[in-house]
């Protein structure tokens, strides 16, 4: 600025004491406070009295300057000056009347409030503070430009204590009236929440006026320019007594409630006033106070009460009160790791239940597939709805869901508990296991250990399981377990009968549902391997005698496995469905074939054939068998046939599972009887003689003399043949005869009746196989674990070897410990020199010292030809009994290996006319090369 | 659009557009503060700014109303001069006295984007100039003695050898 010179004048530099201004400001403010109305022409006088004063030039407030007349001008360059920085701001002054004169009023003001109580002093301290505050805004307001210059300055110097003349207002209210009053205020609010939450109508202006002043009160006195609130005042004045306040009130009232009311009243209740405390913060506390006020609650009207809820947790659970239950979920799960307990409460719960509904159906759980699954369905489903719908499908309550039915359903069956009492009845108890329920009919004295014994051995019988079990020494329960469940046996016993044509054949949608459920168990079942065997069997059965009900139902459900179990697991199944799919061609071409040749004399047979690929059935070679001669006709042309088509192939034929149909001429009808092929050999026998010895019999059919008496058995039974013995004891010189007096209401009679002794020798290779498999694959896993790993603790790769198989089934310890010995033997590990329980993998493991391995299976119970190979490189297998020399023999081939393998084999094995590269590991097809 | 009567010092007033008039967070306070009354004709007196001034002051705010809101003031960030728009520039072609007087009554009126560029125009009217110069230029008489002068001199010359 400049001082006055030629130039047209600019408003002079007015010397301006605060004296002259003072007396019509003062005036203008306590209009301002008395909330006088104010035109806007005095609104602007006041600015402007401001404004002059803070631009006119002081002398009196920069004693120290020089005394050089425009110190305007700053006078950075004399370093002792006071005055620090550029211009000089005048303000000081004015800044201290202002502050005066609001000290001044609140002290007035504090008089007439000092001796209010309660509602009064609420009343009187929420008014005048609204009142202050929009006075302070208008003053602020007229002051702008105080602010904006000298106080601005003042703080960038760093003075504290100057503030902003509305905060300075706040500052003031707080030194004086706040100070004096709060305790009474705060005191006051309380008790008016305190009359809310007994169920008064209260004033909640009063409340939120309080509390709108104590956050505004709020002031960084660190840095009065950071406009962001600390809420010092609130928290220390109002917050933490109020939620002291809260828990005394709480803990009283949930005491008193909870000694006259049942649990769940209580529940209800606590659930209404945690929403009311949620709405009071939203109505008129500070949203802060949210969070402290709710852990409170929860800790107060919850986490104090866990253990009554725990225990109403379980009598809820049995009364089924599932709207209660979600309540008590949705209360408890406010505390932090609170549910815990109420997941183990469940998981018990239903696991239990779900034992008790399969003892409930006594026998038949055990022999009618269809109650067994659907009990464990039932089961599932209420608890699943439960869990849904209750406890808002939290995943540890998924889990807990899971695993009960994973424990249920894998050891409803197979456990049991021998309970050895030395009490004076000295009784033992054979229990189904965890449902803690005396067997009755077992239960007998004993007074010693092998009549424990043989209860156990008579629980087998009539269980139809074997059961391991030990017995202790003491009085101790003692654990008796069986091998392996039947849940898995079940189920997919049950999936055949959905699946087989019947005349109970649900809708399509209908079974696809039903399957969908069947699903639902299948994933707890731990066994799947078992179920796979089963499922195969039952499939191979069920498509060779074209019964199943649905190809596309068929389809559906191996895709469904598939998906839960990937691809290998279901390779065979899907091998099989392509055969039968194949077969269908290839028996039109062989009729086709048969009609183009003339030469030859015609087949007077109608005939078809299924070719199965070997690896993929889960068919065994029957016994020796002598072909009926007019049959050999067909099986001949046919096999000449086959040749011409895929040179090189073998065919084995499955006399066992083959079938046809005889026209009877012999009797009063003309029957059709729909037989076996042994039944067909045994009859055929008959054309050329009415009577035949067993001996004669087993001589022209070459039936072996235990299959032909069972064989025999059935047409007996029939009334087809009879004998003069009983057929029960049918000797070698047993004659026995065509009954020509044979009567049937039907005249097509199904007499394909399976076998006995081949049903149970079916069943027992199917659980012999599964244990022999399973430690081909445990024996796998180790080798590709151990490969991988080079060393490793015992422990460690027990663990791995569980996690690795866990998807198929759950290998036994102690399996696992013995194939580890196995392939210790077998030189594929050893036990590490000096490091206890530590193995270490053998590389480069070639017995044969080749880098190349073929293995030729020759499985000679069923004349199968495989052809495995190993390269020995990239093993993965134990290579023992490779070659020709041994009935077993596994390797595995790589995929980029396959190729380089392939023509080293056919030359080695011309003979043989369908490789199937085998990933032993798997069990799974690599690949198939015809030729 | 409701309008504002402004009154200039020598009593002439101006009616102006309310939100033109809010560029003055004086007057824009003002009207928080006591309402915008439903008395429409009354006057608001701007005792510290003449007829010729407030004038200039309002071409200038009609002219920038829809300028987007100033940035705040960022300490590290070096101020510039030389980025006055060419109307402002055209705008500010007036005599000393009459640009001293707007950067007063921009400041009394708190408009800072005016303040700013008034300010600007005056520091590059010193920019680049000798002391006597500048003396020239402000018509200053030089009221230092020879020693004075010196030390000044010595003070300031870290700034010079830039």
């Amino acid at each position: 600025m400049s001082s006055n010179n030629q130039r047209p004048a600019p408003p002079p530099l007015k010397q301006i004491d605060l004296d002259q201004i003072w007396g019509d400001l003062r005036e203008g403010i306590e209009q301002v406070y008395k909330r006088q109305h104010m035109v806007k022409q005095r609104y602007m006088d006041l600015y402007t009295h401001v404004y002059n004063y803070c631009t006119s030039v002081h002398q009196h407030s920069s004693t120290s300057a020089p005394s050089r007349g425009g110190s305007a001008r700053g006078g950075s360059f004399k370093k002792t000056g006071q005055v620090p920085g550029g211009a000089q701001l005048v303000g000081l002054e004015l800044y201290k009347r202002l502050r005066d004169f609001l000290k001044n009023y609140l002290i007035k003001l504090l008089i007439n409030g000092e001796d209010l109580m309660g509602e009064d002093v609420l009343a009187f301290y929420t008014r005048q503070w609204e009142e202050y505050q929009f006075s302070s805004r208008v003053l602020n307001g007229v002051c702008s430009y105080l602010n904006r210059h000298w106080v601005r300055r003042e703080c960038e110097e760093g003075r504290k204590c100057i503030y902003e003349i509305y905060q300075l207002a706040l500052v003031t209210w707080r030194d004086n009236l706040f100070k004096c009053l709060n305790k009474q205020v705060t005191n006051a609010v309380l008790k008016l929440i305190e009359r809310e939450r007994n169920g008064e109508t209260i004033n909640t202006r009063l409340v939120s006026g309080v509390i709108n002043c104590y956050v505004a009160l709020g002031l960084n006195e660190e840095d009065p320019n950071a406009r962001g609130q600390n809420l010092a005042v609130y928290k220390e004045t109002f917050e933490a007594v109020f939620l002291e306040d809260t828990e005394r009130f709480y803990t009283r009232e949930s005491t008193d409630f909870l000694r006259n009311n049942p649990v769940t009243e209580y529940m209800i209740k606590a659930e209404q006033r945690l929403q009311e405390e949620q709405r009071r913060v939203q109505l008129y506390l500070h949203e802060t106070t949210m969070d402290r006020l709710a852990k409170t609650c929860d800790r107060v009207l919850i986490e104090k009460h866990l253990e009554i809820f725990h225990a109403e947790f379980q009598k809820l659970l049995d009364s089924e009160k599932n709207a209660d239950l979600g309540r008590m979920y949705t209360l408890v799960a406010r505390i932090p790791d609170g549910l815990g307990e109420l997941r183990r409460l469940l998981e018990q719960h239903i696991h239990a239940q779900g034992l008790q509904a399969i003892d409930k159906c006594g026998e038949a759980a055990h022999t009618d597939p269809k109650v067994y699954v659907s009990t464990i369905l039932e089961v599932h489903k209420k608890y699943n709805a439960l869990v849904l719908v209750a406890f808002n499908n939290d995943s540890g309550f998924v889990a807990a869901l899971d695993k009960a039915c994973g424990r249920f359903i894998n050891r409803a069956l197979c456990i049991l508990f021998c309970e050895y009492c030395t009490k004076p009845s000295r009784h033992a108890r054979l229990c189904n296991a965890c449902s803690g329920k005396v067997d009755c009919e077992s239960e007998r004295d004993i007074v010693n250990t092998s009549l424990l014994h043989s209860l156990g051995e008579r629980y087998m019988r009539e269980h139809d399981t074997s059961v391991a079990f030990s017995i202790g020494t003491s009085n101790a329960v003692t654990k008796v377990a069986n091998s392996s469940s039947k849940s898995p046996e079940l189920l997919a016993k049950y999936c055949d009968i959905l699946l087989k044509k019947s005349s109970k054949n649900p809708e399509e949608a209908e079974l696809e549902d039903t399957l969908n459920q069947v699903m639902v168990v299948f994933k707890y079942i731990e066994d799947k391997d078992v179920f796979q065997k089963f499922y195969s069997k039952m499939l191979a059965k069920r498509l060779v005698q074209h019964m199943s009900a649905s190809d596309d139902a068929e389809a559906s459900m191996i895709s469904k496995l598939k998906q839960a179990c990937g691809f290998e697991y279901t390779s065979k199944l899907q091998r099989m469905f392509q055969d039968i799919g194949v077969s269908k061609d290839l028996n039109e071409q062989f009729r086709k074939h048969l009609a183009n040749c003339n030469e030859l004399q015609p087949l007077h047979i109608d005939f078809s054939i299924q070719v199965l690929s070997s690896g993929s059935w889960p068919f065994q070679q029957s016994s020796s068998f002598q072909l009926p001669t007019e049959l050999e006709r067909s099986v001949h042309r046919f096999t000449t046939f086959y040749s011409s088509q895929h040179s090189g192939r073998k065919l084995n034929w499955l006399y066992n599972m083959s079938k046809g149909e005889l026209i009877t001429n012999c009797f009063k009808n003309r029957y059709t009887l729909q037989a076996s092929t042994f039944q067909m050999a045994v009859l055929l026998q008959y054309n050329e003689n009415v009577s035949w010895t067993v001996k004669q019999l087993q001589q022209h059919t070459g039936i072996k003399l235990d299959f032909l008496v069972q064989v025999l058995q059935i047409l007996l039974k029939a009334k087809l043949l009879v004998c003069a013995d009983d057929e029960s004891d049918l000797v070698e010189s047993s004659l026995i005869s065509l009954y020509l007096g044979y009567k049937n209401k039907k005249l097509r009679v199904n007499i394909n009746i399976p076998l006995k002794t081949e049903l149970k020798v079916e069943q027992e290779a199917t659980h012999k196989h599964i244990e022999e498999d399973r430690k081909m694959l445990i024996q796998a896993a180790i080798v590709r674990i151990m490969k991988t790993r080079k060393t490793l603790k015992h422990q460690h790769l027990v663990v791995e070897v569980l996690n690795q198989l866990s998807s198929r089934f759950k290998p036994r310890v102690q399996v696992i410990k013995k194939c580890i010995d196995i392939l210790i033997e077998k030189e594929y590990l050893e036990r590490t020199e000096g490091e206890k329980d530590m193995y270490s993998y053998l590389a480069g493991h070639d017995p044969h010292g080749r880098g190349l391995c073929l293995a030729v299976v020759i499985e000679s119970e069923s004349d199968l030809t495989e052809a495995r190979m190993c390269d020995s490189r990239s093993l993965d297998w134990p290579l023992s009994g490779l070659g020709a020399d041994s009935g077993e023999g596994h390797g595995v081939v790589t995929s980029p290996g396959l190729d380089a393998c392939l023509p080293i084999l056919m030359e080695l094995e011309p003979a043989l006319t369908e490789h199937q590269l085998y990933d032993s590991q798997a069990g799974s097809i690599l690949a198939q090369y015809p030729t | 659009m409701p309008n504002i009567k402004l009154q200039s010092s020598d009593s002439e007033i101006f009616d102006v557009d309310v939100e033109i008039a809010k560029c003055s967070v004086t007057i824009k306070t003002m009207l928080e503060d006591l309402g915008m009354d439903e008395d429409e004709e009354e006057v608001v007196p701007l005792p510290n700014v003449n007829s010729a001034i407030l004038k200039k002051v309002i071409q200038w705010a009609t002219y920038h109303k829809d300028d987007p809101p100033l940035p705040e003031d960022d300490e590290n960030k070096e101020k510039r001069t030389d980025d006055i728009s060419s109307w402002d520039a055209d705008f500010l072609k007036v005599d000393q006295g009459t640009l001293f007087e707007l950067i007063l009554a921009a400041n009394y009126l708190d408009i800072k984007g005016l303040l700013d560029v008034t300010c600007k125009t005056v520091a590059n009217m010193i920019k680049g100039k000798s002391p006597e110069e500048i003396r020239k230029t402000f018509n200053i008489k030089n009221d230092f003695t020879a020693a004075e002068e010196e030390q000044v001199r010595k003070e300031n010359e870290w700034c010079e050898e830039k």
